[in-house]
């Protein structure tokens, strides 16, 4: 009798280096401390940030789906794993950068188990991590928060999109959620150490998009980025210059 | 109720007599590799080994025999988080990791049947199996999701069987006031068991005992092994029933046979599922050894074997008083 036994993709590694791996996958003791984790977050944004979701009906129950939005502060990942519920919350995981996240093994134990990060190292991103983390979000349904500007924004203004979400979605079904998030900068400056409570937080998530007839090439990629970016553009309230790709998220867009 | 002089710790020689041979081994070991290492006979990969798996040892039987010698609850303790760690690579090398709802139910099985042995409760010790199994076999029906019902079921009910229901058995004999050179026997006599197969079939050779399940293991190593152990058991058993029905010389070649017969069965049980899974290691917790399995595996189901036997005959805590929490 042949049973479909799937040891854990991580199986094998030490645990330091399963920390760090893309093929970790959480047991009960993850699933525990992130739930706690992700619902002492949500309790904080509420009471201390006002936080209001607009949009949730966009979001889908259950994985594989890419969530992303503008990059400005720490909360970011935060406020949008917040948003997150059921199998959805069960398995997102925020793709974090390495050198900052995972620089030393207390930090990377904190990423690992409580926000249940992943590392993305920049600048010098493999195209087999990439790979492997594309194969996951189909294959473990998983849920990705990814901010394609790559970094956080200092003015406040947002960056060209990265071509490294096309590269997870490019010639497949898996839904993109453009989000914008208004207010992080000022609740957590880049420069500040700590988050400032008080300052109003709204996360406003738009239609998915998907990308099932673009090329998983370079032209592909970029095609992803844009639209994607034009998407998080349109959700941003007007001051942002959401007049320039107007209608960019408001509908759903064709497939490129 | 096994026989036990009063005293402390080490009043039973037994008990005296096991830890001070332990480390005259763990010595006579330590100064064997040095002296490889210093005559450059081995390769240094192998010494690298050799050593690792030393130093696993020196930090592991303090763990496994300081509970047992500090008293019965530091005992149970170590039993449950030795069955917890094993649960855990057992779940992550088969998968069933991903099925939450098992891993919770038969966690919670582990927890309950260790608190039975720390409660002295044999009712609920006993009962806890059928009632964990019971519980395995519905738990996930509500999911609604029928497809793999009988996979993740049956490596559940396994699950449950070894590491929580048969595990839990080494803890509850440390109600019994003399379990000290017991547990202290079956932990040493397992390690001598895996020894000895090991020296035996490296000395004897000869025909391989299950090539397709463990292609090191020899016939020879295996007989080797059940000699050898049975008459350790079987002599330090004499001294440590001596007065009791046990202390009869076929009953105590029996138990010894049974220890290293059911220590044999539980590593060829875990090399079937490693097998099975094509892994090597069940983990890497222990350098040198791989995972805590590949350590205790031995004693998976040398603990309810012996268990009973010793139950039939003698009884475990029968005049000690019983359900000391639920009252």
């Amino acid at each position: 009798m042949d049973w479909n036994l799937r040891p854990a993709r991580d199986l094998g590694l030490t645990p330091a280096d399963r920390l760090r791996s893309l093929g970790r996958e959480p047991g009960l003791v993850g699933l525990a401390v992130n739930t706690a984790w992700r619902r002492a977050v949500r309790a904080y944004l509420r009471t201390a940030h006002r936080f209001r979701i607009e949009g949730h009906d966009n979001l889908p129950r259950s994985g594989p789906f890419v969530m992303i939005a503008n990059h400005a502060s720490h909360l970011d990942a935060l406020a949008l794993s917040a948003a997150l519920r059921g199998p959805a919350a069960r398995r997102a995981h925020a793709l974090a950068a390495g050198d900052l996240f995972f620089a030393n093994s207390a930090r990377a134990a904190l990423s690992a188990y409580a926000i249940n990060a992943l590392p993305v190292w920049r600048g010098r991103s493999r195209r087999g991590d990439l790979d492997t983390m594309r194969a996951r979000l189909a294959e473990d349904s998983l849920a990705y928060i990814l901010f394609p500007e790559g970094t956080r924004s200092r003015t406040g203004e947002m960056a060209p999109f990265q071509p490294g979400l096309g590269m997870l979605v490019a010639g497949t079904d898996i839904p993109v959620v453009p989000c914008w998030l208004e207010g992080a900068r000022e609740a957590w400056p880049a420069q500040s150490r700590l988050p400032r409570p008080g300052r109003p937080l709204t996360l406003t998530i738009g239609p998915p998009l998907q990308f099932p007839e673009t090329r998983n090439d370079r032209t592909g990629w970029e095609a992803v980025s844009s639209r994607a970016e034009a998407a998080v553009r349109g959700l941003a309230p007007s001051r942002q210059g959401g007049a320039q790709t107007a209608g960019g998220g408001q509908k759903p867009p064709k497939p490129v | 109720m096994i026989p036990h002089p009063e005293g402390g710790a080490f009043a039973h020689p037994v008990t005296t007599g096991i830890i001070l041979a332990t480390l005259a081994v763990l010595a006579v070991s330590g100064l064997a590799i040095l002296w490889l290492s210093h005559s450059g006979r081995a390769k240094p990969e192998f010494r690298r080994e050799l050593w690792l798996r030393w130093a696993s040892w020196c930090v592991l039987l303090p763990l496994m025999l300081g509970p047992v010698l500090i008293g019965r609850v530091p005992t149970i303790l170590a039993v449950t988080i030795l069955s917890l760690a094993c649960y855990r690579e057992y779940a992550r090398a088969t998968g069933l990791f991903r099925e939450r709802v098992l891993s919770l139910v038969i966690v919670l099985g582990i927890l309950a049947v260790n608190f039975a042995a720390l409660d002295h409760w044999y009712g609920f010790f006993v009962a806890l199996w059928p009632l964990t199994a019971c519980a395995l076999a519905v738990c996930t029906i509500p999911l609604d999701r029928p497809a793999g019902y009988i996979q993740r079921t049956a490596l559940a009910i396994l699950a449950f069987m070894l590491f929580g229901a048969g595990l839990a058995h080494l803890g509850y004999m440390a109600n019994d006031p003399g379990y000290r050179p017991l547990v202290l026997l079956l932990l040493t006599a397992v390690a001598l068991n895996d020894v000895a197969a090991f020296t035996c079939g490296k000395l004897i050779g000869g025909a391989k005992l299950l090539p397709a399940t463990s292609p090191n293991k020899t016939v020879s190593g295996a007989m080797g092994a059940v000699v050898v152990t049975t008459t350790l058991v079987a002599l330090v058993g004499a001294a440590i029933f001596r007065g009791t029905p046990l202390a009869n010389p076929v009953w105590l070649v029996a138990m010894g046979a049974l220890v290293s017969v059911a220590g044999q069965a539980g590593d060829l049980l875990l090399s079937s599922i490693k097998r099975d899974l094509g892994i090597k290691d069940m983990g890497t917790v222990l350098p040198g050894h791989g995972g805590v399995l590949d350590r205790f595996n031995s004693l998976l189901l040398v603990a309810p074997a012996v268990f009973h036997l010793v139950g039939y005959f003698v009884g475990f805590g029968l005049t000690v008083p019983t359900r000391v929490i639920t009252g």
